[in-house]
Order: C-alpha cells, then sequence, then structure tokens
C-alpha cells in the first residue's frame, strides 16, 4: 500500500467519479513508474465499478404522492391539537412549580426569621446582664497603673485597685 | 471563492413559504438517493420506504427553521443519516425474536407464525446475480459508520467535505473510514476482483 500524494489523491478521486482524462494520462505515468502498485490499483478500480453498478433500490411509482399525503396528516394533526391557552398552560406546566417554589421559598424565610429571633432574645438577655453592673470608672484611674505594678512584684492581686473597680 | 447558488436551496426556501409544489421537486429529485442509501443501511426494503419517507416529511416539518448555511444536499443526507442511525440503534436495543423461537404454551409450536408466501426476501428483491449479492453481503457487514461513509461517497452531489459535515467528523476522519471499509471491501471480494469480472480497464 503505498502513500504517495500523487497516487492517493488520483484514487480519492475515482471513489467518486470517473477519472478525467489528464488524471488517467497522470496515472498512467505514475504506474508506469510504480509496477508495484498495479495491483492495488486494479482492485480499487474493480471495486469502483462494482459499487457504481450496484442497482438502484426500486421506488414505488406512488412514493410522492404519500409523503405528499403524510405532511397533509401531519399538517391536520397539528391544527387539531387544542390550541394553548394561558389558563391551561399555566396548570399543566407552571402551577405545580410555582407552589413548590414558593414552599420551599417560605420554609427559607420562616427559619431565618425564627433564627434571627432567636439571637435577638440572646442578645437582649446579654444586655440585660450587663445592664445590672454598676458603670465603669474611667481610664484616668489607669495613671498610676505602671508606678503601682512595679512597686508590687508580686502577682497577687492588686487589694485597692480591685476596691476602685467594683 | 463564492460558493455557486444552490438551485435546491432555493426551492427549500420556497417550501419554507409553503410552497408544497416546490417540496415535490424536491421529494422526486431525491427519493432514489435516500431510498438507496436506507435500504442499504437498513437492508428491509419495507423499512427504507418508511425511512425515506420519514426523511422528506422531516425536511418538511423543518421548513421553518431552514437556513441556507449548507447545500441543501448536505442537509437532506444529514437527516437521512440520523434517521437510519436511529433505526439501526433501536434494532439493536429491541432485537426481533428468531422465527424459531418456541411457544411458551405450545412447544411443538413456534411463537411467531407466518403466511408461507413464496415470495423472495427484501434483501433479494434488489439483488441481480451473484456478483451485486456479494458485494450487497459485503457491505452490510462492514461497521454503519465505514458503511454509511462508503454509500454517501458513490452521491454525485456530495463533496468529501460535505460527506464529513453530514457524518460530524473530519475530512481526515471520513477519507479514512472509506479508506478502511474499502480495504475490507476489497478483501472480501478478493476473488471476483481478480477474475476481472468487475475489472473496468483505464
Amino acid at each position: 500500500m503505498t502513500n504517495d500524494p500523487i497516487y492517493n489523491e488520483l484514487r480519492e478521486a475515482s471513489w467518486q467519479r470517473k477519472l478525467t482524462n489528464a488524471e488517467e494520462a497522470q496515472l498512467r505515468t505514475w504506474l508506469a513508474a510504480h509496477p508495484e502498485a498495479k495491483a492495488d490499483w486494479e482492485a480499487e478500480a474493480g471495486l469502483n465499478t462494482a459499487l457504481g453498478g450496484l442497482p438502484n433500490v426500486p421506488i414505488p411509482s406512488n412514493f410522492t404522492a404519500r409523503v405528499l399525503q403524510a405532511v397533509e396528516r401531519e399538517a391536520a394533526a397539528e391544527q387539531r391539537r387544542p390550541p394553548s391557552n394561558w389558563a391551561s398552560w399555566l396548570r399543566v406546566r407552571w402551577l405545580p412549580r410555582v407552589a413548590l417554589t414558593a414552599t420551599v421559598v417560605c420554609v427559607g424565610v420562616g427559619s431565618c426569621l425564627l433564627m434571627q429571633d432567636a439571637h435577638n432574645k440572646r442578645l437582649g438577655e446579654g444586655v440585660a446582664v450587663v445592664s445590672t453592673v454598676p458603670s465603669l470608672p474611667g481610664p484616668e484611674i489607669l495613671k498610676d497603673f505602671d508606678a503601682i505594678r512595679a512597686s508590687n512584684p508580686t502577682s497577687a492581686a492588686d487589694e485597692q485597685l480591685l476596691a476602685v473597680l467594683q | 471563492m463564492a460558493m455557486a447558488p444552490d438551485p435546491d436551496a432555493a426551492l427549500m426556501l420556497r417550501v419554507k413559504q409553503g410552497d408544497t409544489g416546490a417540496f415535490a421537486v424536491l421529494v422526486d429529485k431525491y427519493k432514489q438517493p435516500i431510498l438507496n442509501l436506507a435500504g442499504r443501511m437498513l437492508r428491509d426494503a419495507t423499512e427504507a420506504e418508511d425511512l425515506a419517507q420519514a426523511v422528506f416529511v422531516q425536511v418538511f416539518k423543518s421548513a421553518g427553521r431552514y437556513e441556507v448555511s449548507a447545500k441543501f444536499s448536505t442537509w437532506l443526507f444529514t437527516i437521512a443519516r440520523n434517521l437510519c442511525l436511529n433505526e439501526i440503534r433501536r434494532r439493536s436495543r429491541h432485537p426481533v425474536d428468531s422465527m424459531d423461537t418456541p411457544h411458551p404454551e405450545q412447544e411443538d409450536q413456534p411463537l411467531h407464525q407466518f403466511e408461507d408466501k413464496q415470495t423472495a426476501s427484501p434483501p433479494e428483491r434488489l439483488l441481480h446475480g451473484e456478483l451485486e449479492q456479494k458485494i450487497e453481503q459485503a457491505l452490510a457487514g462492514l461497521p454503519e459508520n465505514q458503511r454509511l461513509a462508503i454509500l454517501l461517497c458513490r452521491q454525485d452531489e456530495l463533496s468529501y467535505e460535505e460527506i464529513a459535515r453530514v457524518l460530524g467528523c473530519t475530512l481526515s476522519a471520513t477519507k479514512s473510514l472509506i479508506h478502511r471499509g474499502r480495504e475490507t471491501l476489497k478483501q472480501q471480494l478478493k476473488p471476483y476482483l481478480q477474475t476481472g469480472d468487475w475489472h473496468e480497464s483505464n
């Protein structure tokens, strides 16, 4: 089997149609220079003839009429289909989907509201606890904090500071 | 290079406007090539007629969406190819019972009983002689994509590029399918090709 581009091009052309006179001359010249490809070309040519000689599949004489009748039946069936009006379109196709979507959305929104409510309640309880604490002294009491801390090397709690804070 | 206007596309545009006369012209022109393709893909004359009819009905139903983006024949054979392959795959999913399958309750009776008619089987109605029978058998034995490629290759209306569009593959893949299919046919028909029964001198 040869991969020569000239032979391949002529061979592929022969698959579809009879070679022109010029193509046949080119092929003869090429085959004269490549006698080893002659057997392959003869097989190709034989197969081309065999495929080209296949008989046509018989067509019924009324084929076109039958096709036109089938087309008319299709058109008539299309016209007989009930017209789609908005109400039936909604009812049949979209209403169930809308209902399901609305249910999912409502459940989701309701869950969010409940969670928010619980959070607000906890926040309120926290605020209530904090509100019982007396107001804290201002930061000016810490102005001597470093000195006090340095003078007291122990890690014990500073009783005085605690008393001020209370 | 500008593409030459396609007269069939012009007819199809008239079909799009509801011209059934233009549609009948297209059916008359392409019924033989489509039936040849369907007949050799399905190997059943009755089913091939039904499928060919379905191809043209589909063409008419799709007329409203038709756009001149390719040759009409390319579009037509693409529809034919799709319907043929659908039918072949449907058959493979629902194989027909053998005629020898016994009846579940009456073992001496076949499951399917048919009137005994002295008629030739559908493929043989298409054949003339042993040589044609051999090539029909060899074609039928090819994988469906190779068989389809070789059959489309015999259509005068289709270039290799258009065949590639119908098959939905590249140009090189198309030529490869045709080449492989032909190599198989040459091997199976070697005795007939060697005797020169089909040899045509160039």
